[in-house]
């Protein structure tokens, strides 16, 4: 036995006027789950404590609180000392006990089709993943996008696929998913990373759905016409300026000792919207010995066109791209776009490594940047922290150049296509962000990816800067005061 | 429909596993129906945990004479022959219920539903889906139950059932604040499920306290066989915490093997014939003796190997086996589990007629919280079975059940309202007298079994009956009517265990030497009620 101390949400809409936190001190077994901490206090501490379970075993989804924060099934989630527990984020009825039923009614039932035929194999394949889902609705609670605009949510899109799939069902499943907000998804894949069945809701439920949608032709407008720039100029956005590969040798030495050497998929965004950034980023690497190779052929990711059900021309779009890597024997691709390099590291099959910036910077280690006087805060962009699963490496970076203010993880709103297809939603998760921004009382936003740099400046007070943009400054700052002290 | 404060229906289905859902669709063909849950319905009750399967006759090389006997022989012949007729004749129809509705079940390359093979049968007759098949019903079940008119109140405990003279007239229960909450029916169906919780290891959610056998036996329903309980051969026996949880029998089905800490795959010892996929009763007492002998873990268990499968085949027919030891540190394609036995069904129950109806008037049953089906010993992938074919047969008997001009009694609701404000007056935390409970049954009530260790628990719960329960709040009401129902079925499993002095199925009496096998045994049914108690003899043909 051990005693753990527990933080716990207490709340009782009917007599107090707000929540506050208890904490307890429990004893428990070692191995103990959240679930047996809370039975410890409810049975020796404090009977009057809320909250749900029954199976205790991960398989009826009654028991998900948020532990820390992240939603988590109370019952196989390990129990530690000093966690925070809190309900979910949906309507409260006492405690950890939130209200599930409206949701739960919510979820559409197969309508059987009047002639019955049984699903073959491959169809049953295809429908099981999308069965294991236990309905605990912690997808709902960390859903941006529904906390904005109307918008069914994830395990009611991953419900809708596994009916359409299902040829005992009778109705048009895509249309009514379409209705339902399909398209309000930002693929910030918050909802996946919450499951505990691990089912890839904006993968392997929500792009799909879109894709059906588009062989519907019900794909947005504004979507339809990135999938016809793309296929006409090899990119999904407009030049406003000089390209970045307008502007850049195809071999860009270090000035130093050569450390590494990778090749660079600029991307879209950063090409034509961002090449500043772009540029300031070749520039750290050139002073920290990373030899960058630019194939000037490449194109557009394909991932606007992923994330939109648009995959007709995506097979060209990704020969092209792998093709101009690997005539020049290269080994590494560095991507400096989030997006860019979760569809690269996940839908793309490449025979090189794919590694974003943060990584390579972290790996090689970099030379030491003058401090700045500024407190920062960092967004992490969805497709890096849970697209790549990279959150230590810019942070590694940042804490060398300025002091680091967290804030909490969250989509900004210009991903999944949202930014262009529903832009009052992005302008509202955008809003979200500058509240969070301001909390943090921070002179500068640091991010590490072109669409959530380009968004949250619409949506921020301060200036918003990538990771190597503020390096680089830190650098010239180096170099400044190196000069002043050199005796003329 | 609420009048004068009291929910008035046609049919009151009480639980929301397998068999309360199955019984409230069909009833809902015949009248108004409420289902009232004391969980989230399709998220209590342990059908929604159910791993391994279906048992249902499928194939022409399969019969239902074949799993009539297998069933008879699992149950140590103390079935009722009339309901196991019933069950593997109705079992494939059900299934094709399901399968109309929604279900996904694997299939075959054939389109067929594909079936593996489970312990103590001759066919392998078990469907499956993945091994989360009962999860898989449940969801089907719930959204068949979403397109029926059916009257859904969850979270609301029933504690006890409303008579009028002998006949049941609905039932008293507690809402999630702890109101008293009268509900009038013309018929009322209890599918409560089963009630291991009162066991310390025990595979049940933390619905399986047992209340349909105690509210059945309060009202004056006859209960039969309660000593037999299924005790499956493995549960999961580290952390502390996940002790009792279940590893299914898929795993055995799958290929897995038992060996002991010395190697030994000691099945060979029991069972040289069926080995692993021997009847529970019969591997569990393997384990066990294994065990006391000195020949177990570390953790007191015994190791359940499958690494020798293929990786694959673990990774898609026991995806929730692999993932929940995956969360204890446990990756089971690389290393063995350990198991231990954990106390998991109870086969007897309320006595039932093939049309679902109890002893008395107005009161069906279905599901694991009737007696006879199972006998002395469950075979797994019956119990789901069961849920579906004797919940279609409740709800239709008691939806086809006339109207019935009955009252109220006022007289009970102030002894039922009394008793629940007592609770607020009471001094022990509840909490405190389950341990006790659930300490003493697993000593004294558990695998092996001596009228001396009987006695002596049967004289803990009776003490721990009288036992003032305290409610910390007018929420926690619920939760003491539910300590009292455990309380009650504890006594009537040791009850029914003094009463058989024989060993059988899963009931061991270790100070009985006996010269008779099942086929010949002088001993039918134990039955109890709050009229009369005692043990059928004869011996059937």
């Amino acid at each position: 036995m051990k005693d753990i101390t527990v933080r716990v949400f207490r709340f009782d809409p009917e007599n107090d006027e707000k929540p506050h936190f208890q904490t307890y001190s429990a004893s428990v077994s070692d191995g103990a789950r959240v679930l047996h901490a809370l039975h410890a206090i409810h049975n020796e501490h404090d009977p009057t404590l809320s909250y749900r379970y029954c199976c205790g075993s991960g398989q009826c989804g009654s028991c998900a609180v948020r532990v820390n924060g992240e939603p988590v099934l109370a019952c196989m989630e390990e129990a530690r000392d000093g966690m925070t527990v809190e309900p979910l984020d949906l309507p409260i009825v006492k405690d950890l006990v939130v209200d599930m039923g409206p949701y739960l009614d919510s979820l559409h039932a197969l309508v059987p089709a009047p002639e019955f035929r049984m699903p073959t194999p491959d169809e049953v394949e295809e429908i099981k993943p999308l069965r294991s889902c236990i309905e605990c609705l912690a997808c709902v609670s960390a859903c941006p996008a529904l906390k904005v605009i109307d918008f069914a949510g994830p395990t009611a899109m991953r419900q809708e696929l596994r009916l359409q799939l299902d040829p005992r069902d009778q109705q048009d499943r895509v249309t009514e998913a379409v209705g339902e907000g399909l398209f309000t998804c930002t693929s910030c894949q918050a909802c996946w990373k919450v499951c505990p069945k691990d089912i890839q809701l904006p993968g392997k439920a929500i792009e799909k759905l879109r894709a059906l949608a588009n062989k519907k032709g019900l794909t947005l407008p504004r979507h339809q016409d990135v999938a016809q720039l793309v296929k006409e100029t090899g990119r999904s956005v407009v030049r406003t300026e000089t390209s970045f590969l307008e502007q850049i040798p195809e071999v860009l030495e270090p000035y130093g000792e050569v450390k590494g050497t990778v090749g660079f998929f600029v991307g879209c965004m950063y090409n034509q919207r961002l090449p500043q950034t772009a540029l300031d980023a070749m520039e750290v690497l050139r002073r920290n010995g990373i030899r960058v190779i630019i194939p000037k052929e490449q194109v557009c990711c394909g991932s606007p066109l992923i994330r939109t059900g648009q995959v007709d021309f995506l097979d060209t779009l990704k020969r092209r791209n792998i093709d101009a890597f690997v005539f020049r024997n290269i080994d590494t691709v560095l991507t400096m776009c989030a997006g860019c390099g979760s569809t690269l590291k996940h839908d793309y099959k490449t025979p090189f490594k794919v590694m974003d910036i943060n990584e390579v910077l972290t790996k090689y280690g970099i030379e030491p940047p003058a401090r700045l006087p500024l407190k920062a805060t960092y967004h992490d962009p969805c497709h890096l922290l849970r697209g790549q699963g990279i959150k230590n490496q810019p942070r590694e970076l940042i804490t060398q150049v300025v002091d680091l203010i967290e804030m909490p993880a969250i989509c900004c709103g210009s991903g999944g296509g949202v930014k262009s297809g529903v832009p009052d939603e992005a302008a509202a998760l955008g809003e979200k962000r500058r509240e969070e921004i301001k909390k943090t009382g921070a002179d500068i936003v640091i991010s590490s990816c072109p669409f959530c740099e380009y968004h949250i400046r619409d949506h921020s007070d301060i200036p918003v800067k990538n990771v190597t943009t503020v390096l680089l400054e830190g650098y010239r700052e180096k170099d400044r005061k190196a000069k002043e002290q050199k005796p003329c | 429909m609420r009048s004068d404060d009291v929910l008035l229906c046609h049919v009151l289905v009480i639980g929301s596993g397998g068999a309360g859902v199955r019984a409230a669709i069909e009833a809902s063909q015949y009248g108004e129906t409420l289902l009232v849950s004391k969980t989230i319905a399709g998220k209590g009750g342990c059908t929604t945990m159910a791993e391994g399967g279906y048992n249902a006759v499928l194939r022409t090389a399969d019969s239902c004479d074949i799993h009539f006997e297998d069933t008879m022989k699992g149950g140590a012949r103390l079935n009722d022959r009339d309901l196991v007729q019933i069950l593997v004749k109705e079992a494939p129809e059900r299934m094709n219920d399901l399968l109309k509705w929604g279900a996904v079940f694997d299939v075959t390359t054939e389109c067929e539903v594909a079936q593996r093979p489970f312990g103590g049968q001759r066919f392998p007759r078990t469907c499956y889906a993945g091994d989360r098949t009962g999860h898989e019903m449940m969801m089907t079940l719930i959204d068949r139950l979403d397109s029926t008119g059916v009257g859904v109140h969850n979270e609301i405990t029933i504690i006890d059932l409303l008579k009028d003279g002998d006949t049941v007239c609905g039932a008293a229960a507690l809402d999630r604040k702890g109101e008293l909450v009268l509900i009038k029916a013309d018929s009322t169906v209890i599918a409560t499920g089963g009630g291991t919780k009162v066991y310390d290891i025990s595979t049940n959610s933390s619905s399986g306290t047992g209340d349909g056998y105690a509210i059945g036996y309060r009202a004056g329903a006859e209960l039969i066989d309660m000593e037999q309980v299924q005790f499956h051969p493995t549960g999961a026996v580290y952390p502390y915490d996940a002790r009792g949880r279940l590893v299914t029998e898929a795993v055995r089905g799958e290929g897995g093997v038992l060996k002991n800490s010395l190697g030994e795959r000691f099945m060979s010892a029991y069972d040289p014939e069926r080995m692993e996929l021997s009847t529970r009763d019969v591997v569990a007492r393997a384990i066990a003796t294994e065990i006391l002998e000195g020949r177990g873990t570390t953790h007191a268990g015994v190791y359940l190997d499958v690494t020798h499968l293929p990786r694959s085949q673990i990774e898609t027919r026991l995806p929730v086996m692999l993932e929940q030891f995956l969360k204890f540190g446990v990756d089971i394609r690389n290393e063995p589990m350990e198991v231990a036995p954990t106390a998991h069904h109870i086969m007897g129950g309320l006595r039932i007629t093939t049309q679902c109806e109890t002893t008395i008037p107005g009161l069906y049953a279905c599901g694991e919280v009737t007696g006879g089906v199972h006998g002395a010993n469950r075979l797994g992938g019956n119990a789901l079975a069961d849920t579906q074919v004797f919940g279609k047969r409740a709800g239709e008997a008691a939806g086809k059940a006339g109207k019935k001009t009955v009252c109220i009694d006022d007289a009970q609701v102030d002894t039922i309202r009394s008793t629940v404000d007592n609770y607020m007056k009471g001094d022990t935390n509840p909490s405190h007298v389950i341990r006790s409970l659930q300490t003493a049954m697993w000593e004294g009530a558990g695998i092996f079994r001596t009228a001396p260790d009987l006695e002596k628990t049967l004289g803990i719960i009776s003490h721990l009956s009288t036992i003032r329960l305290k409610a910390a709040s007018p929420e926690n009401l619920a939760e003491c009517c539910i300590v009292r129902n455990m309380l009650l079925t504890a006594s009537l499993i040791v009850r029914g265990a003094l009463l058989r002095k024989e060993s059988r199925g899963a009931h061991v009496r270790k100070d009985v030497t006996q010269a008779w096998d099942p086929s010949s045994s002088p001993y039918r049914h134990t039955y109890l009620s709050d009229r009369r108690e005692g043990i059928e003899t004869g011996v059937w043909e």
